[in-house]
């Protein structure tokens, strides 16, 4: 097949219809200490200590930052373990053992909205700081870094496109606490003084736009719209999000704070209304267990620091004729593959899926150009995997192998199932 | 059950397969191998299954003695033999169809043998072959067997179907369309000529499958076609001829198969689409510029090879980009200026 893949085909559709499953009440709860941003810590309290809802219980420190740690529960603390998060890092967690009581902490208290309407950008900042909130849609980059922009943010964007397949995360939140988005991108919008908020979703979400077209009515005095884009891969990835949404071109490698753009996840968005108005820091999130190794697949709502495994005992476990089962967290395009299912959600989990393993037959490339037409920054995927094999460095500038942003695509639509991404990827390294 | 790790992404595009494509190419010049056979008779058979025969068993034989040398054990079923992915048959079919029906089983042979061998073992087999396998070989046959290739009542020791023969003789007379109605030259019956070039509707059939199965870029037969439509309505024009002319520039010889089935070898052309725009283009102008000036009444497998010696130079980093600019496009335009004004001004000269 020569031609561009607009597509991802979904080889199982999950009921995304389907009541999002809850599951907040593990027996454990595992809370991450180290991630791949941050190798140190320091623990505030001790084994058999009670921790409440919402306490800090250390922190965590990475090069030029440091994020609290909370209890996502309470309860009395146990072990430090070693396990793997949703990137594949092997870290610490700490065991709490849950008591099933959630008492939360006496920090844990509503802000009523006369307090709120005084807060200036500092105010925002400081609380997003402070309740460690973090990209969700699994970049887990610092939000407060974005909320303190001192440009001139004209637009708020935020993403609600989920475009890889399999996902369900987003739009079950959607579907269940709209307000809470849109309560979240009115603080955000405030705080950077922002001019007019967009929501960008695609457009065959015809019950998501119902419901915010709804739920929008409520936000008069705010210039809120929803831009209903076309249904594509990766129609999600910032720059095109922004492109489309807004009709501004953001170039690769550039800020979008720089154009006056401001864009959030979804989830996100939650969260930071969760963080201002309840000070709650991340303790539960919407995720999906899905794929074709997977008996009941199914969208969970789950408590940061459940074990994986038992929620895929929630979901009826592996499906019985599979020898070998590709474990991912993350999307099907750009997730990574995690080495066993003794995993922990931590707050940028957005999904686990689980594939069987296909061994695709190599075949020597016919030169197609399926990853040319598709590439979505526009280089030549092709190109870079001859001048890699060749170990040209000269033809990697030329051919700017730094723009690509890993989407996957052109190892997607591969013609002879050639691995394309890992060449330019590792074209990528070469000149890095 | 057993964990593996996987670089992302986890997803590969179902239709996506060499087989599936290069199987395609096979089932949509179906039509014209069984138009062959129809009209000429067991030779076209004969010819077809020399073509391909020859093909296949220079490639088996080239992988057994490839992999006895790298020492290993002696095995029927070779393991780098690609018959599996159809690469090979369809090269030979395609050659075989551009044979006309009085070749001699030994020349198609040799040119078979000499076709693969040169054109695509010796470059590292499929995928790493810089000219067109098929013209290479049909250009091989033409070169050393020229007197042996003859077309039914026309004899003419060149290559080339025969209403272009004739073109080539008295470049603007009207003497072609007497002979031969329009729907004769559509529909290719009782036409003289290379076994599956005649017959423009059943290559045309054979491209919409190919195109929408995708299973082609739909871009070079497009662009390769208009630009001979163009240049010659440009000489009709100048020359004051009547409509035949672009008709039978477009009609008769290899242009419909050479553009359909032989230009669109993704192997042997550029990766990008402007690129490929690029070398139809360049195709197109070669094509029609032999056609006109040339002593050859036929151009088509000339003009790919040529054109597949400057795929490398159209692929070359610093310039090739994956879509069109302004200023690429500004200059293009220009290119096509100059071509359509030099085969003007030229047409004066001919004859």
């Amino acid at each position: 097949m020569i031609s561009k893949a607009r597509k991802i085909s979904n080889y199982r559709e999950l009921k995304k219809e389907l009541p999002s499953k809850r599951y907040v009440d593990p027996e454990f709860v595992y809370l991450s200490l180290t991630t791949n941003r941050c190798g140190d810590y320091h623990l505030d309290v001790e084994e058999n200590d009670y921790v409440k809802f919402g306490q800090v219980i250390g922190e965590r420190s990475g090069g030029f930052f440091k994020q609290p740690i909370y209890s996502t529960c309470s309860g009395h603390v146990e072990k430090v373990v070693e396990k793997y998060d949703g990137t594949g890092f092997k870290g610490k967690f700490l065991t709490i053992r849950n008591d099933f009581k959630d008492l939360p902490c006496e920090t844990v208290q509503d802000r009523p909205d006369s307090v709120i309407d005084k807060f200036t950008q500092k105010d925002y900042v400081e609380i997003v700081k402070d309740r460690g909130i973090v990209g969700l849609g699994g970049s887990g980059f610092p939000s407060y870094v974005k909320l303190q922009t001192e440009e001139k943010i004209k637009h708020v964007v935020i993403n609600a496109v989920e475009c890889e397949p399999y996902l369900s995360s987003d739009y079950r939140l959607i579907k269940d606490h709209p307000e809470k988005v849109l309560d979240g991108l009115k603080y955000i919008m405030k705080a950077v003084g922002a001019e007019t908020g967009v929501i960008a979703i695609k457009k065959d979400k015809k019950i998501l736009i119902e419901v915010l077209e709804r739920e929008i009515k409520r936000y008069k005095d705010l210039d809120i719209r929803i831009a209903k884009l076309a249904n594509y891969y990766p129609q999600g990835w910032e720059i095109e999000t922004f492109k489309n949404a807004l009709g501004i071109k953001v170039p690769v490698g550039e800020l979008p704070m720089k154009y006056g753009i401001l864009g959030f996840n979804v989830s996100t968005t939650a969260s930071i209304f969760n963080a201002v108005k309840h000070n709650y820091p991340i303790t539960k999130r919407h995720m999906t267990i899905n794929g074709d190794a997977i008996k009941f697949p199914q969208s969970i709502r789950v408590r940061v620091g459940t074990s994986v495994k038992d929620l895929i005992k929630l979901c009826d476990g592996f499906v019985d004729d599979v020898e070998k089962i590709d474990l991912v967290s993350g999307g099907p395009m750009m997730g990574t593959s995690v080495p066993t299912e003794d995993i922990v959600i931590t707050p940028t989990t957005t999904s686990i899926l689980a594939f069987k393993h296909i061994e695709h037959k190599e075949e020597p490339c016919v030169r197609c150009g399926s990853c040319v037409y598709s590439c979505p920054v526009e280089i030549q995927p092709v190109q870079i995997m001859n001048a890699v094999k060749r170990n040209d460095k000269a033809a990697l500038e030329k051919l700017e192998a730094k723009k690509c942003i890993e989407c996957g695509l052109c190892a997607y639509v591969c013609t002879s199932k050639i691995h394309v991404t890992d060449y330019v990827r590792k074209g990528k390294q070469m000149i890095g | 059950m057993e964990m593996v790790t996987v670089n992302s992404p986890h997803l590969r595009r179902p239709n996506a397969r060499v087989t599936r494509m290069m199987r395609d190419v096979s089932i949509a010049l179906l039509p014209l191998v069984i138009f062959a056979i129809y009209q000429h008779g067991l030779s076209a058979f004969w010819i077809l299954f020399a073509s391909v025969a020859s093909m296949l068993g220079t490639e088996y034989i080239y992988y057994q003695i490839k992999d006895l040398l790298d020492g290993d054990q002696f095995k029927w079923n070779n393991k780098s033999f690609t018959i599996y992915n159809f690469t090979v048959i369809t090269s030979g079919l395609i050659y075989g169809l551009t044979l006309p029906e009085q070749v001699p089983l030994m020349v198609v042979i040799i040119g078979g043998v000499v076709g693969v061998f040169l054109a695509k073992l010796i470059f590292g087999g499929m995928g790493q072959n810089i000219f067109n396998i098929a013209a290479f070989a049909r250009v091989f046959v033409v070169l050393s067997f020229g007197s042996a290739l003859v077309y039914g009542e026309f004899i003419d020791t060149q290559a080339g179907a025969t209403a272009l023969g004739v073109l080539n003789q008295t470049p603007f007379a009207e003497g072609v369309t007497d002979s031969y109605s329009y729907w004769q030259m559509f529909s290719g019956i009782g036409l003289p000529g290379s076994l599956g070039e005649t017959s423009a509707l059943l290559i045309l059939v054979g491209g919409l499958y190919l195109g929408l199965r995708r299973s082609f870029d739909v871009f070079v037969p497009l662009v390769y076609i208009a630009t001979v439509g163009l240049l010659s309505l440009g000489v009709m024009w100048q020359q004051d001829l009547g409509l035949w002319y672009p008709m039978t520039h477009l009609l008769s010889g290899g242009l419909l198969f050479g553009a359909i089935y032989m230009a669109t070898d993704p192997v042997t052309i550029p990766v990008t689409r402007p690129g490929r725009v690029y070398f139809a283009f360049g195709l197109g102008v070669i094509t029609f510029v032999i056609r006109l000036f040339g002593q050859l009444p036929e151009g088509v497998v000339f003009a790919i090879l040529i054109m597949n010696m400057f795929v490398p130079a159209i692929d070359y980093p610093k310039w090739a980009k994956s879509k069109f600019s302004l200023r690429s496009g500004l200059v293009f335009a220009g290119v096509i200026v100059l071509s359509l004004i030099m085969v003007i001004v030229g047409a004066n000269y001919v004859g």
